[in-house]
């Protein structure tokens, strides 16, 4: 088995676990999400700090010597992230929940595909058309 | 009403996909950079044909990082540097060997992910229902009385859709690589951009809840 295969398995396998879970929560149910941001339901409130803790261990025990690539913040950090919570709070969904709400097979997600499609399509021309603002996007590697 | 897991057992999994994907491949978790390769696909071609000459001779990398660190920070300062030292090692060099390009992952490889994760909400919507596939249009009830039906509803999707794929470019990540890969270890840009989205989320869900004409 080349390495090339054994990359191949493991994106395909954390791409499964990763849909099945954000599934299984509610993270996909527009209802569920909307209910966690008129803090009228702390569900998904705790489940998401539970992950951001359960992780901040994890990388404290097992990457203490790693040298892990960090964000680094530009002009472009607070005005792209109230943007996309714009349009999270509308769709429901971030990058990966408009692909799990499809599978699940909410049809209508596939115009939040399309529109992130664009927007990212659209962000890039911008950016290559001289808008001089160089974000650190994440998973670049 | 659907049951959806408990808080807790949704943390313990989401947890340990977070450090599972860095521990085994490399780099943190981070769906809007998949999207960002899979748009940029074509510069694939040009990156791969630019770093072959470095990958096959690592000492034009090694030169090449010489002359962009000479430019960078003047010759005599590079010199002083260097005679700092006894001889004419360059300690890095010496110490850690020759620089080498880190293997780049294929756009290829993100669409997979991508497609994965549509495959486990196909999974999980097996499941929970009977075995049947539950198609449905739109996200449910309090989603249809806030943004009705028809043209304007996939009109408001695609523009929310966009919003995301912009914002997420410029801000330089989403939920998973600010908000849980970066925020797990404290990293400032990640905790400010999460506040951001998060902020601008709640003030907009508020807004709907209100005044959007919402009954659930």
């Amino acid at each position: 088995m080349s390495a090339h295969f054994i990359q191949y398995l493991k994106y395909g396998f954390f791409g499964i676990f990763m849909g099945m879970t954000l599934s299984l929560v509610g993270f996909t149910d527009f209802t569920e999400v909307h209910k966690m941001f008129i803090f009228a339901d702390f569900r998904l409130l705790l489940l998401f700090a539970g992950a951001v803790g359960l992780s901040f261990v994890g990388f404290a025990l097992l990457g203490r010597n790693a040298n892990i690539a960090k964000k680094t913040y530009n002009s472009g950090t607070i005005p792209g992230s109230i943007m996309f919570g714009v349009g999270w709070a509308i769709t429901g969904a971030c990058p990966s929940i408009a692909l799990v709400q499809l599978g699940e097979g909410k049809l209508a997600a596939i115009f939040t595909i399309l529109g992130i499609l664009f927007g990212v399509w659209a962000y890039r021309k911008l950016a290559a058309g001289g808008m001089k603002l160089d974000t650190g996007i994440c998973g670049e590697a | 009403m659907i049951e959806y897991l408990p808080w807790w057992i949704g943390a313990l999994l989401l947890g340990s996909i977070v450090i599972g994907f860095w521990f085994s491949i490399g780099t943190p978790l981070g769906v809007s950079g998949s999207w960002a390769r899979i748009v940029l696909w074509k510069d694939d071609k040009h990156i791969e044909k630019a770093e072959a000459p470095f990958r096959a001779n690592p000492a034009l990398l090694q030169d090449a990082l010489m002359k962009s660190t000479i430019a960078h920070f003047g010759e005599e300062a590079v010199y002083a540097a260097l005679s700092a030292h006894s001889g004419n090692v360059i300690p890095t060099l010496a110490t850690a060997g020759r620089p080498t390009l880190k293997a780049r992952v294929p756009w290829t490889m993100h669409a997979f992910f991508l497609a994965m994760l549509i495959v486990g909400g196909l999974l999980a919507s097996l499941i929970t229902g009977d075995g049947q596939p539950h198609l449905t249009f739109n996200l449910g009830e309090l989603h249809a009385q806030l943004f009705g039906s028809g043209f304007g509803y996939t009109m408001t999707l695609f523009f929310g859709g966009a919003l995301v794929g912009f914002g997420t470019q410029l801000g330089g990540g989403c939920t998973s690589g600010h908000g849980l890969s970066g925020c797990a270890r404290f990293v400032p840009a990640s905790l400010i951009a999460t506040c951001a989205f998060f902020g601008s989320a709640v003030v907009v869900s508020l807004l709907l809840h209100f005044f959007g004409g919402g009954t659930a």
